[in-house]
């Protein structure tokens, strides 16, 4: 891990960090918010005066690079009110000064949020079972890895999980951990799906409704679990959870377009310009073909998720908009 | 070294053929099947004895070799049979009226085949509508037959093409379509039920159809299908009736083929990561009641008919299936 001295460093890597998570170079969306709150941390250090400049310019770029991680938008939103209420009690570079204190505080409780998904979810596995995983998730891989030192045996299936290829990572950790690990392409899932005792997935975001923002290619394994009567979870801290949602708003997907992704180097020059590409990042699954969403305050119905928000926000859920913090940000550094 | 099969020298050529057809530099149902009838064609004409019971003997020996180039792909065995059955039901009574009569079939074969793929073309163009947006999986000759004749109607309005992992044939689609004009937009197999919802009609191939309209097909196939299904969207498999099953009539199940590892992560990542298992198999098996229609040569058939056409193909009688194909022995089954 390379560190940030200068504020200018840390300015020019706004653009380098949206891109990869627009890429999907950064693969999780819990990882998505470590790699975002890592920068700030460095960025509070190494700014003074410019921190709430770079807080301006960096976090709508991180936001809008990665609409569908709606984790990274909640802590920023935790975070930027954590930095609002100490500007307006101490000033705001008192604030700045404590922003690393006030982030691993946010990260630390994800970290424990995610071993409590992850705890919940093993207790799931079936014994003896097969697994199928999808994409790359560090809760998923933390939830099998629980399992199997709980003492469980289980085979897992990884899709390599197209376009970004990130299953192939998934499942060097597992086979690392010493996990019965077996790779197939996407297009295998239903070809499997009868030997698979449970699916389980991660999720970007998790709307009001319950249906699940994860990965491309989540919806059509779900799919196929449901035609073979096999249970699908979704291990997803309640900080996934899209309070916007709940008014109405749509979760953004993305949709890459870079021929790339999907043609062989050799190959380009025949195709490109005459075939258009089209590689979406993410789906929506539907509330119905999940079996159940796995947090850290229990195991829920997906269409439950209203009364968990109601129990930790309020309902209606008090969301403030990130708009009119990053505007207290400006006044309060102004 | 000439290769030699049951005690019988097999031509330099027809080696080749199998060669091909097995390592897939000759790929696709219907050219494999072409390549069959073609071998047994040549093997006719390079054989160099004298009697004609040796040749009939000869014959029998050539047609198993070119059948075992791949046990999956039934228009091989068809295609062998269609020329076999036909040199058989003549009852020669020379060796020259024999090597003619293996040649003509061979080549009546292959004309037929060539034809199937025109008429399938049309018969298909008939179910798709004006403004269609059509998907399609992997490469098949026939399924690009029916996408292309509807739009030289002018009916369809794009095509989304399956990558189709790990061999990506999807790109030698994608290019066929787009060399008839067509608006291709090549999308991940992952992204399946993303674009579903944008779509009309499913025109896919088939590698294999069994009796009861199962159809076997490029791994992926299926999700395919099912997706589709959920979203009440046609599904179409183009396909020769050379691609029926006969042996399914008596209760064989399809072997499904497992490839290489390499053919998904490289040598590499397979040394650097020892204990992961990579499980390729090549096709899956869609049920009957995920396929709309099947349009064959001789028409379109709902899946659950396609028992009538291998009556009319091959007749129902079990035992002449059994002594036609030669049964060839698979572990690893189907659906």
């Amino acid at each position: 891990m390379h560190s940030t001295h200068t504020c200018d460093e840390a300015f020019e890597r706004v653009e380098k960090i949206a891109k990869d998570l627009k890429s999907g170079a950064i693969l999780g969306s819990t990882e998505a918010a470590f790699v975002v709150f890592r920068e700030i941390r460095e960025a509070s250090t190494a700014c003074g005066k410019l921190f709430s400049k770079y807080l301006l310019q960096a976090l709508p770029s991180f936001i809008e690079a990665r609409p569908t991680s709606i984790i990274m938008k909640n802590l920023i939103r935790n975070y930027l009110e954590e930095l609002i209420k100490e500007a307006s009690e101490h000033g705001f570079d008192e604030a700045r000064g404590r922003t690393p204190e006030i982030i691993d505080s946010i990260l630390g409780d994800v970290t424990k949020v995610q071993e409590a998904v992850a705890r919940v979810g093993a207790k799931r596995v079936t014994d003896d079972g097969t697994i199928l995983i999808h994409s790359y998730s560090s809760t998923v891989l933390k939830l099998l890895e629980i399992a199997k030192e709980s003492g469980k045996r289980f085979k897992v299936f990884v899709t390599e999980s197209r376009p970004i290829g990130e299953g192939k990572v998934a499942a060097s950790r597992l086979g690392a951990l010493g996990i019965d690990t077996t790779l197939i392409v996407d297009s295998a899932v239903r070809y499997i799906m009868k030997k698979i005792s449970d699916v389980f997935f991660s999720a970007d975001a998790v709307a009001a409704n319950g249906a699940v923002v994860n990965k491309i290619g989540t919806s059509a394994i779900a799919l196929a679990a449901k035609e073979a009567r096999v249970r699908t979870y979704v291990a997803a801290g309640t900080y996934k959870f899209g309070l916007e949602t709940v008014f109405g708003e749509l979760v953004e997907g993305m949709v890459l377009s870079d021929a790339r992704l999907i043609i062989p180097p050799e190959k380009v020059n025949e195709l490109a310009g005459r075939v258009l590409v089209r590689a979406p990042l993410f789906d929506v699954t539907p509330p119905e073909y999940v079996d159940a969403i796995i947090t850290e305050i229990g195991v829920i119905a997906p269409q439950a998720i209203p009364l968990v928000i109601k129990e930790i926000y309020g309902w209606p859920p008090k969301v403030v908009s990130l708009d009119s913090l990053l505007e207290e940000v400006r006044k309060h550094a102004s | 070294m000439p290769v030699k099969y049951k005690e019988r020298e097999i031509p330099d050529s027809v080696v080749k053929i199998r060669e091909d057809i097995r390592t897939m530099v000759i790929r696709g149902a219907g050219k494999i099947a072409r390549a069959g009838a073609k071998a047994l064609a040549q093997a006719a004409q390079a054989y160099s004895g004298f009697s004609l019971d040796d040749f009939l003997n000869y014959m029998e020996a050539v047609a198993e070799y070119v059948r075992s180039a791949r046990p999956t792909a039934v228009s091989l065995p068809n295609a062998v049979s269609y020329v076999m059955i036909r040199l058989k039901r003549l009852h020669p009574s020379s060796l020259e009226e024999a090597r003619t009569a293996v040649i003509k079939a061979a080549e009546e074969f292959i004309e037929y085949s060539i034809n199937s793929v025109k008429i399938i073309g049309e018969l298909g163009a008939r179910r798709i509508s004006n403004g269609d947006v059509i998907m399609t999986h992997c490469h098949s000759t026939v399924a690009v037959s029916v996408i292309a004749t509807a739009h030289k109607q002018g009916k369809v309005h794009k095509v989304y093409v399956k990558e189709t992992r790990p061999k990506m044939q999807g790109l030698i689609t994608a290019k066929a379509l787009s060399d008839e004009g067509l608006d291709v937009i090549l999308i991940p197999d992952s992204s399946v039920r993303y674009f579903m919802k944008r779509v009309n009609k499913v025109v896919v191939g088939a590698d294999t159809i069994a009796a009861n309209g199962a159809v076997i097909n490029k791994i992926g196939t299926s999700l395919v299908a099912l997706a589709a299904k959920e979203a009440r969207v046609r599904t179409y498999v183009a396909a020769e009736t050379y691609k029926f099953s006969p042996l399914t009539v008596i209760g064989e199940l399809v072997p499904i083929e497992v490839r290489e590892p390499t053919e998904i992560v490289d040598e590499a990542w397979l040394k650097e990561n020892p204990n992961v298992k990579v499980y390729n198999p090549v096709f899956d098996v869609t049920p009957p009641e995920y396929v709309d229609a099947i349009i064959t040569e001789k028409g379109v058939i709902p899946p659950q008919a396609a028992i009538l056409i291998l009556m009319e193909e091959y007749g129902l009688n079990v035992s002449d299936i059994l002594t036609q194909f030669n049964e060839v022995k698979e572990e690893e089954l189907g659906e």
